[in-house]
């Protein structure tokens, strides 16, 4: 046994009090409290959206003529496909409600302030790469819905000023929606997002790594309580639970709500009631509600905001004093942000 | 590369040292100047190879002959797509102006519009857009923006009228979309 250790260690020169030290980050003890760890919660659902979905690729057809039909394939004849396919479609859900969560997490404490605004900024782009990866996911169905959705969302890309055109054509891959199209959605969800997104994570964690978790405390901590307590193992050990937690909640969802299959995609008619996903609500309301030139630029200001919000927020508190500023405008934000879901969620049109 | 080892003078070395100093500074531009030219057109070529080749204006295609079709009357016109297209007469003479062909693609943001005769109107059941008979806009986001239904252009050739439609829209053929 000493010998293979000794076999072991000479090929991968590394003790095991190195590693410890590489790995054991002091995490400030407010991070027992289970919101402050919703970071760790959209990471584990993208493992989870990795595997599950290297197992659908083995089955499914990025193709116009075969898509639709692979999915039926995957749903209703794979052995535990349509489990494996309801995984995937309750993960991306829960991860982008999760991502949103960490993101209002971080933003309502304000640990997105110097010196971490560059994290911030990661973050948001890893917010885009999400909404875009559920959104490209969803058209790979080929389904009446996902198809007109995909239709409607590169149609508003060639509404934005300059770049719209040459945008809508690399997306479509032509003027509309072509039999080379899926193929791009394909490979955008599953192999150029992804990886930009597994680079922009690991970023992301080097980022906390070398700034450390924003220190908070609360009032009812003790002041003789240790200020931290060690990464491993009790910080990983709370990462774990949550991730037994979610295992057992994507599993009961996938058993009691299964993804289904709506009616294949028609090019010759709309259906009558459209609806996107339930994350671009939102923005399906607000272009019913503005002329799409004026729905497409305000879109563009608030994300353009919502990235260059740590030196917007700094430049709001100098000017008015109130520290507290971004914890208003945020309430505000939150509000308009389900108020405008509920209402497309609750009508037909 | 092997490093210079050589030896010299100690007059002539800062004359030297500063030669050497800018033929290392502009060999390092042009590497690196090549690097980007050679890269740059790569990714150049890359991004020509992922936006769309033109497919051309489409191809003219028989609608009716002129007699066919009286002022005011309209017929349903069906392109390579499957797609259909309402093509009316709208005055008495004998060229194309007299004739209109609307698309049915909802000028907003793509979506199929359809005829409603009870409200005498096309909607779009998108973002709750509307057509007059004409293709002017009524409604919604296309009226806001003033937006049209997209006109196709019609030619009339030996007393025939003709349609030019593309022929790159996705054609579903299996019997479970159109059932």
């Amino acid at each position: 046994m000493s010998g293979l250790g000794a076999w072991l260690q000479e090929r991968i020169p590394i003790r095991g009090a190195q590693l410890q030290e590489l790995t054991n980050e002091p995490v400030p003890h407010h991070l027992k409290r289970w919101w402050f760890a919703l970071g760790g919660t959209p990471a584990y659902l993208f493992v989870v959206q990795i595997a599950t979905g290297i197992l659908l690729a083995f089955y499914y057809q990025p193709s116009a003529a075969s898509a639709f039909e692979s999915v039926r394939y995957i749903t209703e004849e794979a052995t535990f496909g349509w489990y494996l396919r309801s995984l995937h479609k309750w993960g991306a859900t829960l991860m982008i409600a999760a991502v949103i969560l960490h993101q209002m997490r971080v933003y309502f404490t304000g640990a997105y302030r110097r010196p971490r605004e560059l994290n911030w900024v990661i973050g948001m782009s890893l917010l885009l790469c999400t909404l875009l990866t559920g959104f490209t996911g969803y058209s790979l169905v080929f389904e009446q819905l996902s198809f007109w959705g995909a239709t409607v969302a590169a149609n508003i890309s060639d509404a934005v000023p300059v770049v719209g055109g040459f945008a809508r054509q690399m997306l479509l891959a032509g003027d509309g929606y072509n039999e080379r199209t899926l193929s791009r959605f394909y490979i955008l969800h599953a192999a150029v997002l992804p990886t930009t997104m597994i680079i922009l994570v690991a970023i992301h964690i080097a980022f906390i790594r070398l700034h450390g978790v924003t220190e908070l405390k609360f009032e009812d901590e003790p002041d003789d309580q240790p200020r931290h307590f060690n990464f491993f193992p009790d910080h990983l050990l709370t990462e774990l639970m949550i991730g037994l937690v979610l295992m057992i909640l994507l599993s009961a969802l996938a058993t009691i709500f299964p993804a289904s299959m709506g009616p294949k995609a028609d090019p010759l008619t709309t259906p009558e009631v459209i609806k996107p996903e339930w994350f671009f609500y939102v923005s399906f309301r607000w272009l019913k509600l503005f002329s799409l030139t004026f729905a497409v630029l305000s879109t563009g200001f608030i994300v353009a905001a919502m990235f260059l919000w740590p030196w917007i927020d700094r430049l709001l508190r100098r000017i008015t004093g109130v520290e507290e500023i971004s914890v208003y405008v945020g309430i505000v934000a939150t509000f308009l942000l389900i108020g405008l879901t509920v209402w497309e969620a609750a009508v037909t049109h | 590369m092997p490093h210079n080892t050589d030896t010299r003078d100690t007059g002539a070395s800062a004359d030297d040292e500063s030669r050497r100093g800018f033929l290392e500074r502009t060999a390092a531009v042009a590497m690196a100047g090549g690097l980007a030219a050679g890269y740059g057109t790569l990714a150049g070529h890359a991004v020509r190879f992922l936006y769309p080749a033109d497919t051309g204006a489409g191809v003219w295609q028989f609608v009716c002959t002129l007699d066919r079709l009286g002022v005011g009357e309209s017929l349903s016109f069906t392109m390579p797509s499957g797609a259909r297209v309402v093509v009316a007469r709208q005055s008495a003479d004998d060229d194309a102006e007299a004739f209109i062909a609307l698309s049915s693609i909802c000028p907003h943001l793509g979506c199929k519009v359809h005829w409603e005769a009870n409200n005498d109107r096309f909607f779009c059941p998108c973002h709750n857009g509307a057509f007059d008979a004409r293709g002017a806009p009524t409604e919604g986001p296309p009226a806001a923006a003033n937006q049209h239904l997209t006109r196709f252009p019609l030619s009339v050739q030996d007393n025939l009228l003709m349609i030019q439609v593309p022929l790159d829209n996705v054609t579903v053929s299996d019997e479970e979309a159109t059932a």
